[in-house]
């Protein structure tokens, strides 16, 4: 059929046509082409980190390491006290994130929900603004704000402003949730005298469910991966998050590159294997939050 | 009818949390950076008003000039070379049956991680004597080029870097509009004979004018927020090759000779360059769509 | 399918909580092995008698617990020997105080100098000890602002007062607000196994020097070692040179008005300097190397000189840093150059590393701070870090301790600073911290070639003026 066609089309393409089945695997190469660029430094890292030197690393760049060895691996976790800029990064995302979409929701059914509906629109645009700001225009600003407050180079001074950052989006994307939330429930038990805490916490939040795992997850990655507030903020060792631990690894075994890729090893997998039981999840959080903003 | 939902109380309970910690961290540093900008604070003693002194140090230094158009270079590689890369990879993975899933999931994984981690990973890949972008060019017989430490090569180094990171991002992005295009268009246009090329760009591509355009206006906030990568991999050097108005803003604020009055001062210029950046956008390209969001 | 990926979650969580508790255990299991020689009899010294211990008193002082902060910048390898001691007069003074934990908090050199220290004198919380610069952008920035504690009291009490070779860093208006725990001096390493090699004697005289250079570079061997990723470390040849063009007072006269920057002598070191970069005597790509890069360098044989502190000389002891040039490497100060104006045997002398307190302190941490001082500033540490790590004394040391060291490159070190007849500073100890910040971006410019020796020159002058005007 389609050959047909092209004999009886104008010959606007002079050249020649290419054989299908060629067609088909072309895209394919070169999106495996690409699909290499993007997982190669992975894989060339924990080769690395295997690697028992520079040495090694010099001299077979792109081999399997002769020997695997683990040595590294002790090595940085105990050596880059790399467990606890994990368990730091792990419970300040985990509360920063927890809490923001707590309050958000809170927020998101106030403004859909009940009644004020004037005050509400103005709320409303009002934590909008601060989609519009970038992060580091605040960034110093915020940094005198946590010096007088007197709360630099604690923990406070990381997770108040990540999860007040968390705020506008959150805000927006429950929001926009809750309002695709059919209304009769509510109805229902407004007559059956339910009062507005006890409808928030059992009937709404459990329906937006799906909505505050996207956010919560967006919330989670954020904070986790964030480094310039985490690196300015915070200057004890023992409360440092993974990127900044990581950076100041880095600096202080800079010619150690084998326990480097071991350091980046630790920090890429938790978030990896995150996204493998999450993929789903977090693509769809991640780009509804942009797109949205 | 128990009016719960018109409960102020309530209302407030629900709101106020939030509203708190929105305006500490986000309104009230606006307000103070407004203010400092047009003082000499440098944290140590007391502060005077010095009017629009900082801006026009700011403006007359060199330097920050030099971060301006580095700002700029960023944005055009992000226009003019990332976008039409994505719009790319997005369509060919849109053509192909088998296998989405999995390009998908694997591109999007560099979006996900630390940028911090990021720059790390990449300085060692440039890593001038052992890193694996030197030793694969040695196969060919190039001398080792010092990729992040030659002014020539820096910039493009974390370009590069950067793109990495971000591109599977957009190309998700856009891939999920263009799978959201009804098949029947594509099948009626294959049916009359449009090669794929043809169909690719007479037919996905204007209908996906509104993600491109989001994708766009993402690429320049990002390019103007640009830091992490930069502080990591190069600290703006060498000698400014790789500087940008925030990695400027870091270094100035923080940096030897802490000048925070400076340092908010730029804040506003970089928050100033991303409004009038993204206004010019919409006002431009944007109303070509008719309005997106 | 929801439940999977709640478990999932969970599960992960509760793996990574273990791990990283695992892991965090095995920190708290250390440090508090290190706690638990707090409470023994001995009560707070101020005396400088010598500590009675094993006094029968089993009269445990349940003391208030507290914490004294401190911050080091010893956190690499390089450093292991100044923590060790560190280390020992941590736990000394902690025995000799009771209830007292000193907590220490390591962190980069430059990173603690010039971006956390600055930030915490800001704020007003920096840690109760901490290492600390002297000089005018350091020390004497924070003493006006009144930031650090009065030590001219303490010392006096603990009767070290004037033992200490050179306070001028530290004092501001006759008061001392910081303790320097060593000196050093910068000059030239050099491979003895690669002189031997290609024949090069140790230089004594500038053509010398030059000749070695071109030597080393015919040879495809680097004659300098250099990693200006961090400005600080080629403005140390830079510091040299000037004190060489210009001469030993220059360096002072340049805070002072007396000496500018764009003045001929000191163009010419500005010039010798770009000279060498155009003959290609330094590291390749050094611009994206950094300090341990250019020690890497040295220690591999791509290079045969390196220009460092005498601080570097304990790594060359150490087999596992040093690898092949374990004591095989020698040291000498910068020649006198041919034209150059004042004293040509003059040495670098800096005694401006050491450590400050906060003037914020409560009693008991005063008590603390003191117990601190009096440990750490001893003819028994002092010779300890001569003899362990190469750190030049900062204090007068009786003549049997001096004649104790073996390590050549510091008997060397001391022979040049003995026999010198005058010692000139670091510019970045007596000027003001913008001047210091505008010679670390000028200096790089000068390496990149995009700058030439004038215009640096002159770009120093200018914010060096500024700054004396500000200063009025």
């Amino acid at each position: 059929m389609q050959t047909m066609l092209k004999r009886t089309q104008p010959v606007i393409r002079s050249r020649v046509s290419i054989p299908k089945p060629i067609k088909r695997v072309l895209p394919h190469v070169v999106l495996l082409a690409y699909v290499a660029v993007i997982l190669f430094p992975f894989v060339f890292v924990v080769f690395s980190s295997l690697k028992e030197s520079n040495i090694e690393i010099a001299s077979h760049p792109f081999g399997f390491p002769t020997k695997l060895y683990f040595h590294n691996y002790e090595e940085a976790w105990v050596k880059a006290r790399i467990s606890v800029y994990f368990w730091n990064s792990l419970y300040l995302s985990l509360s920063s994130s927890a809490v923001g979409v707590l309050l958000a929701a809170a927020t998101a059914f106030a403004l859909t929900r009940m009644k004020l509906l004037r005050t509400s629109k103005v709320i409303y645009q009002f934590v909008l603004i601060g989609m519009l700001i970038p992060g580091n225009v605040l960034f110093i600003a915020q940094y005198v704000l946590v010096m007088k407050m007197g709360i630099l180079n604690t923990h406070w001074a990381l997770f108040l402003p990540y999860t007040a950052g968390a705020l506008p989006l959150s805000v927006l994307l429950i929001a926009a949730f809750m309002r695709n939330i059919p209304t009769d429930l509510e109805e229902a038990a407004v007559v059956d005298g339910m009062g507005a805490i006890r409808m928030f916490l059992v009937l709404i939040l459990p329906l937006t469910l799906p909505a505050l795992v996207t956010v919560f997850i967006v919330n989670f990655l954020g904070v986790w991966n964030e480094y310039l507030l985490a690196n300015f903020f915070i200057s004890k060792d023992a409360l440092k998050t993974l990127p900044t631990g990581m950076v100041g690894f880095r600096d202080a075994f800079q010619t150690n590159y084998a326990l480097i890729c071991t350091g980046i090893v630790f920090s890429v997998t938790p978030v990896l294997v995150l996204y493998a039981f999450l993929q789903e999840k977090i693509i769809e959080g991640i780009t509804a939050g942009s797109v949205k903003g | 009818m128990k009016s719960t939902l018109k409960n102020p109380y309530v209302y407030a309970m629900f709101v106020l949390p939030t509203l708190l910690l929105y305006c500490l961290f986000f309104i009230y540093p606006m307000v103070s950076s407004s203010f400092y900008a047009f003082t000499d604070w440098n944290g140590l003693e007391d502060y005077s008003f010095i009017g629009f002194d900082n801006f026009t140090t700011a403006f007359n230094d060199p330097d920050f000039r030099n971060a301006i158009v580095n700002n700029m270079y960023f944005i055009l590689f992000s226009v003019f070379i990332q976008v039409p890369l994505i719009i790319f990879f997005a369509i060919l993975i849109g053509q192909i049956k088998r296998f989405q899933g999995f390009y998908k999931t694997t591109v999007f994984i560099p979006s996900i991680l630390s940028t911090s981690v990021i720059g790390i990973l990449w300085g060692f890949i440039y890593e001038p004597e052992i890193g694996p972008l030197n030793k694969l060019l040695s196969i060919f017989g190039i001398e080792p080029i010092y990729w992040l430490a030659d002014t020539k090569w820096a910039m493009v180094s974390v370009l590069a870097a950067n793109a990495w990171q971000w591109m599977g991002f957009y190309i998700v992005l856009v891939l999920a509009a263009i799978l959201a295009i009804p098949r029947e268009i594509n099948e009626a246009a294959e049916i009359d004979g449009a090669s794929s090329r043809q169909r690719a760009l007479l037919i996905t591509v204007p209908l996906i004018r509104p993600i491109i355009s989001v994708v766009i206006m993402l690429s320049i906030a990002g390019a103007m927020r640009v830091v992490d990568i930069i502080l990591v991999m190069t600290k703006g050097g060498p000698v400014g090759s790789t500087e940008v108005m925030a990695s400027y803003l870091v270094n100035e604020a923080m940096g030897v000779d802490p000048n925070y009055g400076f340092g908010t001062a730029i804040s506003l210029i970089i928050f100033a360059f991303a409004l009038i950046l993204t206004a010019l956008y919409q006002l431009t390209l944007g109303r070509n769509q008719g309005g997106n969001d | 399918m929801k439940k999977s990926i709640y478990l999932g979650i969970t599960l992960i969580l509760a793996a990574s909580t273990v791990l990283s508790a695992c892991g965090d255990k095995n920190e708290k299991s250390s440090t508090e092995t290190d706690n638990t020689q707090t409470t023994t009899a001995a009560d707070t010294t101020e005396k400088t008698e010598t500590p009675a211990k094993t006094e029968e008193e089993p009269k445990k002082e349940e003391a208030e617990p507290f914490t004294v902060s401190l911050r080091h910048i010893q956190i690499s390898d390089a450093q292991k020997f100044r923590k060790a001691i560190l280390d020992d007069v941590v736990k000394k003074t902690q025995e000799e105080v009771p209830g007292l934990t000193i907590e220490l908090d390591g962190v980069e050199d430059q990173v603690n100098r010039f971006t956390k220290l600055p930030a915490e004198m800001a704020a007003g919380n920096p840690p109760k000890i901490f290492d600390l610069f002297g000089g005018a952008g350091d020390a004497l920035k924070y003493a006006k602002a009144g930031r650090l504690l009065d030590l001219t009291p303490i010392i006096q009490e603990l009767g070290i007062a004037d033992k200490f070779l050179n306070l001028n860093q530290f004092t501001l208006d006759g008061k001392v607000y910081g303790l320097p725990i060593g000196g050093s001096t910068e000059g030239f390493f050099y491979s003895k196994p690669l002189f031997e090699k290609y024949n090069i004697k140790e230089p004594t005289t500038w053509d010398e020097l030059e000749a070695a250079a071109e030597t080393l570079s015919s040879n495809k061997i680097t004659p300098f070692a250099m990693g200006s990723k961090g400005a600080w470390v080629p403005l140390m040849l830079v510091n040299t040179l000037i004190g060489r063009y210009a001469g030993p007072e220059a360096i002072d006269g340049f805070p002072a008005g007396s000496q500018a920057w764009n003045s001929a002598e000191v163009v010419s070191a500005f010039a010798k300097y770009q000279e060498w970069e155009k003959k290609g005597y330094f590291t390749k790509g050094e611009l994206g190397l950094e300090y341990a890069d250019m020690l890497n360098q040295f220690v591999t044989g791509k290079a045969g000189m390196m220009f460092d502190g005498s601080w570097r000389s304990s790594v060359f002891k150490d087999q596992a840093q040093a690898g092949d040039l374990t004591n095989q490497v020698g040291f000498f100060s910068m020649p006198g150059v041919p034209s150059g104006k004042g004293n040509q045997l003059a040495v670098n002398g800096n005694y401006s590393n050491g450590y400050g307190f906060s003037a914020d302190l409560t009693p008991q941490e005063l008590t603390a701070v003191k117990a601190f001082i009096k440990n750490l500033y001893s003819e028994e540490m002092q010779l300890r870090g001569l003899l362990e790590d190469g750190l030049l004394p900062s204090m007068k040391l009786s003549d049997e301790s001096i004649a104790k060291v073996e390590d050549p490159i510091v008997k060397q070190v001391m022979q040049i600073l003995g026999s010198s007849g005058g010692a000139f500073s670091h510019f970045d100890s007596t000027v003001a911290s913008d001047v210091y910040k505008e010679s670390e971006s000028q200096i790089q410019k000068l390496i990149a070639g995009k700058s030439s020796a004038q215009e640096v020159a002159d770009a120093m002058q200018k914010v060096q003026e500024k700054a004396l005007a500000a200063a009025k």
